[in-house]
């Protein structure tokens, strides 16, 4: 990236003299740090997106739209649409299917449009919460990833310090120091991870109690519809 | 029902990666710059320490810039006489080669005087006999003389011996002088301590007898009191601790002034009759 700024202490001039099960530890942490920012900016995209469309759909499901023309626009949109507008959808087509047929107990109709936007329901919370598992994985594992390379940096600056008579900081602290980059990463990779799974475990969760007073509230519409 | 395929990539993605490139750079510039890694060790400083400022000697370095001006010019006929200059140096190696030389020779003399002594062996026969001769004369003479040598310095011994005696006898006296000197001065010393020791008693009134209570005093140089105790009780619990106390009243004890004198006052034995 740049340079070695430095005569005798640069970082890189640290990292290429460490030993190799040091640098594997490195690199391991690396890239367990850019994945894990990775999947933290593509989470925040997908939940602040899901937010805006939920937010956007209630809006319009609320105003007293005809769920006929909501349907339309849901269906013909499908893979734009949120993950509330593709509740709706589903339901919404459960339950037209069996209008058609006449004579089916309401009961059964509802059940059947109910499982229909569970599924659905399930469906999206497993997209929405996918690659969650691994920030909280990066979070709780990094920091003794590098703790193990700066663990084992140490011993091996402390073995090379027995082979000197007269022992100075001098000696151990160029090894020390190298040992501390690979704790400094696991950090970096840990402290981002842990935050931005439980901000967007909360954010999943009130998006899910949101979706399921949605699914009640809907096939409390459905059902008046039926039997009006 | 799948509506989304789960292969699919969100459309965040790209830019999601690109961020997290950003990120991870944003960091190790932050631990290459950020950090002072470098480690300059402070250049030894070297200090002319200077009584006096020497005022004498600026004038005089102010003065000679001038001088080295013409000197440039110089060089040129300088440069051409040192090449000689360097050329004699090399005679020192010289002398060592000379000094072996010197070393080596002595050994042909040597061997040449072996063959010439087989001719002249005759010669220095004769020569022997005289010189026997001569050393048998020279031995009775010095017989004599070693006699006389004898006898002086057998007198000179015994005046020796005779100085010595007196000598000792007089460094004896002088001894004796300075011991009863000093034993003077330790009765005095002891005599004062005893009488200061005396002076702080507060003696109970009505004691039967003359009782005596002994203590042994450990003293400081300077005549502080280290500790005291008890050797020999007097027998009344009053006069011992009226006596203590008047010993730890009167310090500092007066010691002699010479402190060659303190180990003889270090541990003193302090008697103290009721009745004077």
């Amino acid at each position: 990236m740049s340079p070695a700024v430095t005569q005798d202490m640069s970082l890189f001039h640290l990292i290429g003299s460490a030993s190799l099960l040091v640098q594997l530890v490195m690199l391991l942490l690396l890239l367990a740090s850019f994945l894990s920012w990775w999947y933290i900016f593509r989470k925040l995209f997908v939940i602040r997106e899901a937010i805006r469309q939920s937010d956007e759909f209630e809006n319009v499901f609320w105003k007293g739209t005809d769920l006929n023309a909501l349907f339309q626009s849901a269906a013909g949109s499908r893979h734009t649409a949120g993950s509330m507008e593709r509740i709706f959808e589903a339901g919404f087509r459960e339950f037209m299917k069996h209008k058609r047929q006449p004579g089916t107990d309401i009961t059964t109709v509802m059940d059947s449009t109910r499982r229909a936007m569970r599924a659905t329901y399930q469906r999206e919370m497993d997209n929405l919460e996918s690659h969650l598992s691994f920030l909280a994985t990066v979070g709780s594992v990094s920091p003794y990833v590098g703790l193990f390379g700066t663990v084992w940096g140490i011993m091996n600056s402390f073995r090379g310090l027995s082979n000197v008579t007269q022992a100075t900081i001098a000696h151990v602290a160029p090894g020390i120091a190298e040992a501390l980059i690979a704790t400094a990463m696991g950090l970096f990779a840990a402290i981002p991870a842990v935050i931005a799974y439980n901000r967007y475990s909360s954010r999943i969760d009130r998006l899910a109690t949101r979706f399921e007073s949605f699914m009640e509230e809907l096939s409390n519409v459905l059902q008046r519809q039926a039997s009006g | 029902m799948a509506l989304r395929k789960p292969s699919e990539i969100e459309p965040g993605a790209m830019r999601a990666g690109l961020l997290a490139v950003l990120v991870h750079v944003i960091f190790f510039a932050f631990m290459v710059f950020g950090l002072n890694w470098k480690t300059y060790p402070t250049e030894p400083v070297m200090v002319d320490l200077w009584s006096s400022l020497p005022p004498a000697v600026q004038p005089a370095i102010k003065a000679a810039p001038p001088l080295p001006e013409p000197k440039p010019v110089q060089p040129p006929p300088e440069a051409a006489p040192l090449p000689p200059r360097i050329e004699t140096p090399p005679p020192p190696p010289k002398p060592d080669i000379a000094l072996k030389e010197k070393i080596e020779k002595p050994n042909p003399v040597e061997k040449k005087p072996v063959e010439k002594k087989e001719l002249v062996k005759k010669e220095q026969e004769q020569k022997e006999r005289k010189e026997k001769e001569r050393k048998e004369k020279e031995q009775k003479e010095q017989e004599l003389k070693e006699q006389k040598a004898r006898v002086a310095a057998e007198v000179a011994q015994l005046q020796r011996e005779q100085q010595e005696a007196n000598a000792k006898a007089q460094a004896k006296a002088a001894q004796a002088v300075a011991q009863s000197r000093l034993a003077n001065e330790m009765a005095e010393y002891k005599a004062k301590i005893l009488a200061k020791i005396r002076r702080n008693i507060v003696m109970p009134p009505d004691l039967p007898g003359n009782p005596v209570v002994e203590f042994d005093v450990t003293l400081l140089p300077g005549g502080d009191i280290l500790d005291v105790r008890l050797r020999a009780s007097s027998g009344f619990a009053a006069f011992d601790s009226a006596v203590e106390r008047g010993i730890f009243l009167s310090k500092p004890l007066p010691l002699p002034p010479d402190p060659a004198l303190f180990p003889k006052f270090r541990n003193l034995s302090v008697k103290v009759h009721y009745h004077e």
